[in-house]
């Protein structure tokens, strides 16, 4: 080991985490992990209940069909618009050129 | 691996896991978890400089390490797991400097040092030299820096390192050999 592999080894120490730390850490995965299973089985629950059976009920498949339908209806429009604003701008692009070119 | 089984694999959480499986997964994690945090918590401390920072720094750092466990597991290939959990940690620093609008404050010259030698002069003619030591290192380039890091605080080998930052084991040794060098050129210290 040279001179100045020692100063490093010297100076770069491994650090002890403090006790607390250790328990810390181990608290909140613990609470993480806790809060995980009774969201899961919770959520299994009522799955399994009342939202299982509202899936099941065909009156319920109304409301997303509309929403699905209104969203495309939004998204169209919105590209009808876009196709629009482009076909101006490239109008106005070809005639700024154009003049551009045929400016002495 | 297919797309749809990346996609799987990406959104996996442990929860997700039958109990028997996610029992032993836990226990795996609790002695990744023992037998590295002094690791985690010493390159924290030597890139954050204060205990406070470095203390969030590791339990951050195992949390996100516990969320994606299982999936690095099986990628390892049975490789040792303290690089994927120092890059984590090295990724975690970055987005602290920048989340919080912070730089290091000079870290490693905040850094207590530990002197080895005993007895009132020797101690502080020891800190001296490590003082010397840290300031030095700051005027690394980071990359530079956090390779010596690794070597000597945390007794990584080469090819740990070069897993950590994501390259490849030549470049780490030429990476570690150029480090020493400047640090050497820069304290005026002989090569043996």
């Amino acid at each position: 080991m040279t001179d100045i592999e020692r100063m490093l080894a010297d100076a770069l120490r491994p650090i002890e985490p403090p006790e607390m730390l250790s328990g810390r850490v181990e608290d909140t995965l613990g609470a993480i992990t806790q809060a995980a299973a009774e969201e899961l089985s919770d959520w299994a629950e009522a799955l399994s209940e009342s939202e299982l059976r509202a899936l099941r009920d065909p009156r319920n498949w109304v409301r997303p069909v509309v929403a699905v339908s209104a969203g495309s209806v939004a998204t169209g429009a919105l590209i009808l618009l876009e196709m629009r604003r482009r076909g101006r701008s490239q109008a106005k692009g070809g005639l700024r050129s154009l003049t551009e070119r045929v400016r002495p | 691996m297919s797309a749809e089984e990346a996609k799987k694999a990406e959104s996996f959480e442990p929860a997700s896991l039958d109990p028997a499986a996610k029992a032993e997964l836990d226990r795996a994690f609790e002695e990744l978890y023992r037998t590295h945090l002094r690791d985690v918590y010493s390159y924290a401390y030597y890139k954050v400089g204060n205990q406070h920072d470095a203390e969030d720094l590791t339990e951050q750092a195992f949390l996100q390490a516990y969320r994606h466990f299982d999936r690095a597991r099986r990628e390892s290939n049975g490789r040792p797991l303290r690089p994927w959990l120092i890059r984590i940690a090295h990724n975690l620093a970055s987005n602290y400097y920048r989340d919080r609008s912070r730089r290091p404050q000079t870290p490693l010259e905040n850094a207590e040092p530990i002197p080895a030698k005993h007895g009132t002069e020797a101690i502080a003619e020891g800190r001296e030299e490590l003082r010397q030591v840290m300031e030095n290192l700051q005027h690394l380039p980071d990359d530079r820096r956090e390779a010596l890091i690794m070597r000597f605080a945390l007794g990584m080998d080469n090819r740990e390192i070069a897993r950590a930052l994501g390259r490849t084991d030549g470049a780490t040794k030429v990476l570690i050999h150029r480090a020493i060098k400047q640090l050497q050129e820069e304290m005026g210290v002989d090569d043996d």
